[in-house]
């Protein structure tokens, strides 16, 4: 159970797919410039992460081992990840409108985002048993909007502050991230 | 016939995207969300759908 908690905790705080393994950029500059949009964000890409580990470590396991083809497994996921987007999409367009003026926006933009595909690959790469995979598919896209929000309110605080011209725009934005980044790498610590 | 057993394999995955794309497409978009836009502004990849270049008039 200690290593469940452990886990959770590296993936949310310590490992954290933005500001440790620089992966999901382009959300994280893009759609951080309001709470709202990162908030939709966020909770669009922990809805598809944990959907698509799910069914990624499913089909490796259940599919592509005993069939002898494990070198299909990039393919195979990035087709997945795309084919349950588009599922996810057509889904929540037709039994839930509210939620799709909330997250559906967003959902085409998840299909490239590469966090999905990491979380996938490193499930497979460190044979994860399946709570330990559900902690992980949890814990890092928990960890991706915690940050996204986190971010979206500096940079609204930094709309309204007096910057230099030359840092103004994602300058001054790259400069929090690196700040955000080095504070982050203080909680190594606490595992 | 492993090499067949992946071809086949792939032809699925790319017959199920293909359909759940087309299915996608004809789903009609609930009211009031004709015009959804992302607020994304972040990089410069002209090819995303969400850049603001694509729904830029001629000109602007």
């Amino acid at each position: 159970m200690s290593e469940l908690v452990t886990l959770l905790v590296t993936s949310v705080l310590i490992n954290n797919v933005i500001l440790n393994q620089f992966l999901g950029m382009c959300p994280f500059m893009g759609v951080s410039k309001k709470k709202s949009s990162a908030l939709g964000m966020g909770v669009a890409v922990v809805f598809v992460i944990v959907v698509a580990a799910i069914v990624t470590y499913g089909l490796y396991y259940l599919v592509l081992v005993p069939l002898g083809l494990e070198f299909m497994e990039l393919i195979t996921f990035i087709l997945v990840i795309a084919s349950l987007v588009q599922l996810t999409e057509m889904f929540i367009k037709k039994y839930s409108p509210s939620l799709y003026k909330s997250l559906g926006v967003y959902l085409p933009l998840i299909t490239t985002n590469c966090v999905v595909l990491n979380v996938c690959l490193v499930n497979i790469t460190n044979t994860y048993d399946f709570s330990h995979m559900l902690v992980y598919s949890v814990g890092t896209p928990l960890g991706f909007a915690l940050v996204l929000y986190i971010f979206s309110t500096i940079r609204e605080r930094l709309e309204l502050s007096n910057v230099p011209k030359a840092f103004r725009g994602n300058g001054i934005a790259l400069i929090c991230a690196a700040i955000m980044s080095m504070a982050f790498s203080g909680l190594a610590g606490i595992v | 016939m492993r090499y067949i057993l992946a071809a086949l394999f792939f032809g699925i995955l790319v017959l199920v995207y293909i359909g759940l794309y087309l299915m996608n497409k004809k789903t009609p978009l609930p009211e009031g969300c004709e015009d959804l836009k992302a607020d994304c502004e972040g990089c410069h990849d002209f090819s995303c759908t969400h850049h603001p270049s694509h729904y830029m008039e001629k000109g602007e």
